[in-house]
């Protein structure tokens, strides 16, 4: 999210001199409200395994409330506020590495200029990435995968999928996720260092957003369906900006 | 790499904040420009935290009224709920639309009131506009500062008799009235409009 933040951010700082000039002072109230255009039919998203994704979810919810839900109201009680953010921080550290690898990918070289700047400054000032000096001089993080990079070489999501633990994907996704485990040095460490690692990174980022969980719950007719909806619309917004940054 | 569950969950909680941002004001006699209004509204709204101890407390009743006097009026609620319909609209009777419009707003209102009381360490910068219809329809993007990241929310307003009112909020790009799409289009096919009400009005605790 904090990636995604930054993405945004960027964006944000290029759009003024885009927008035209803001209407300024008093705006006349319309005479009639405009009508809403006829809505166009919206292609329903493909979920080819609804029905096993929905059991998924479940078990996936089920696993929250029994283990990862303990876990992450352990860890918050125990490791001061300082020390979680020196941890998510080290790990998106290590996690601008392969957004700029991407970017580099995505034929963006300037935006994966930023990344490795930002893991030169992090790595050293930044005491091995503990903290993220980058955003104090104005390189903020943003996000990149290689399933974004995927999608922006034209290659299409293909159905949702809800995988075991780590929740919504779809099959492009998967395959870029797969790619970086593969590629991911800690994947080759010896079975504990490496489970630690991974453990660490996935109760850190999981820690990060448990606040926000109830409020998709209570503001959700079907949560897997509004879930999907976000996670689609995020990545298909992840491809786009990918394609129009270069 | 962040699990992407979180990713949803976060985006659902910045739709939180959202909500926030954007407040009526009370006397609107002259209306503003909408990037002029947001950025007034957001400056009342984030002192009126600050300085009432009660509006910093989720769950307060007085949090959700000063939602209802506040917020509540600066939002097309049936434009909202048309979009996010979308054809399905057109296919109900005007009672049903109603109480969807009813039901619907209570939905929102109820679930992202409390994020008002967030404002208490955050500020809305608002950075530009965009037009999509002059004098008509544009969008006000904002940021939110104040945490590591600034968080970007963008509100689509559209200019009525009442004046300026929003009728989308979009979290790092991600649309909060799309994102009842599926649900809305989900529902309807199977168990029809009134299924929608139903299960509107079972959230909502009726």
């Amino acid at each position: 999210m904090k990636r995604i933040a930054t993405i945004v951010f960027m964006l944000a700082l290029v759009a003024p001199s885009l927008v035209a000039a803001a209407p300024s002072k008093k705006a006349k109230p319309a005479v009639a409200p405009i009508p809403l255009e006829e809505p166009a039919e919206i292609a329903p998203p493909n979920d080819l395994f609804e029905p096993i994704n929905r059991v998924t979810f479940a078990v996936n919810d089920g696993i929250d409330l029994i283990i990862v839900n303990p876990l992450v109201a352990l860890w918050n009680g125990l490791m001061p506020s300082f020390v979680r953010t020196g941890v998510g921080n080290f790990f998106n550290n290590l996690d601008d590495v392969y957004v700029g690898v991407n970017h580099l990918l995505q034929g963006n070289g300037s935006r994966a200029g930023v990344d490795f700047e930002r893991v030169a400054v992090n790595s050293t000032v930044g005491i091995g990435g503990l903290i993220d000096v980058g955003a104090k001089m104005g390189l903020q993080k943003v996000d990149g995968d290689f399933g974004q990079t995927l999608g922006v070489w034209g290659l299409p999501t293909g159905p949702y999928v809800i995988l075991p633990l780590i929740g919504p994907s779809t099959v492009r996704e998967s395959a870029g996720r797969s790619v970086r485990v593969m590629t991911d040095p800690r994947t080759y460490l010896d079975a504990v260092p490496s489970y630690s690692l991974m453990g660490l990174e996935y109760l850190q980022t999981r820690a990060d957003a448990k606040a926000n969980e109830g409020l998709i719950a209570a503001s959700s007719l079907d949560r897997y369906v509004f879930i999907r909806n976000l996670y689609l619309q995020k990545r298909s917004l992840m491809v786009k900006s990918g394609q129009t940054q270069h | 790499m962040m699990s992407l569950v979180e990713r949803a969950a976060r985006i659902g909680a910045l739709l939180g904040v959202l909500l926030s941002a954007v407040i009526s004001t009370s006397v609107y006699a002259d209306a503003p420009a909408p990037d002029e209004l947001v950025r007034k509204l957001a400056a009342e709204m984030t002192s009126a935290v600050r300085s009432d101890p009660e509006l910093q407390n989720p769950g307060s009743l007085k949090i959700s009224d000063f939602v209802q006097k506040n917020i509540v009026p600066r939002f097309d609620f049936e434009r909202i709920t048309q979009i996010a319909m979308g054809r399905n609209w057109a296919k109900a009777n005007s009672a049903e639309q109603k109480q969807i419009v009813t039901e619907f707003s209570k939905l929102l209102t109820r679930t992202y009131s409390n994020a008002i009381s967030t404002l208490k360490d955050l500020d809305v910068e608002v950075k530009s506009t965009r037009v999509m219809t002059p004098n008509a329809d544009v969008t006000v993007k904002t940021q939110m500062i104040g945490r590591p990241q600034p968080v970007s929310i963008d509100y689509s307003l559209i200019n009525g008799p009442a004046g300026w009112k929003v009728y989308d909020v979009t979290v790092e790009g991600i649309s909060l009235v799309a994102a009842y799409r599926d649900e809305f289009a989900g529902l309807v096919s199977q168990s029809g409009t009134s299924g929608l009400i139903d299960a509107l009005k079972k959230k909502n605790g009726g």
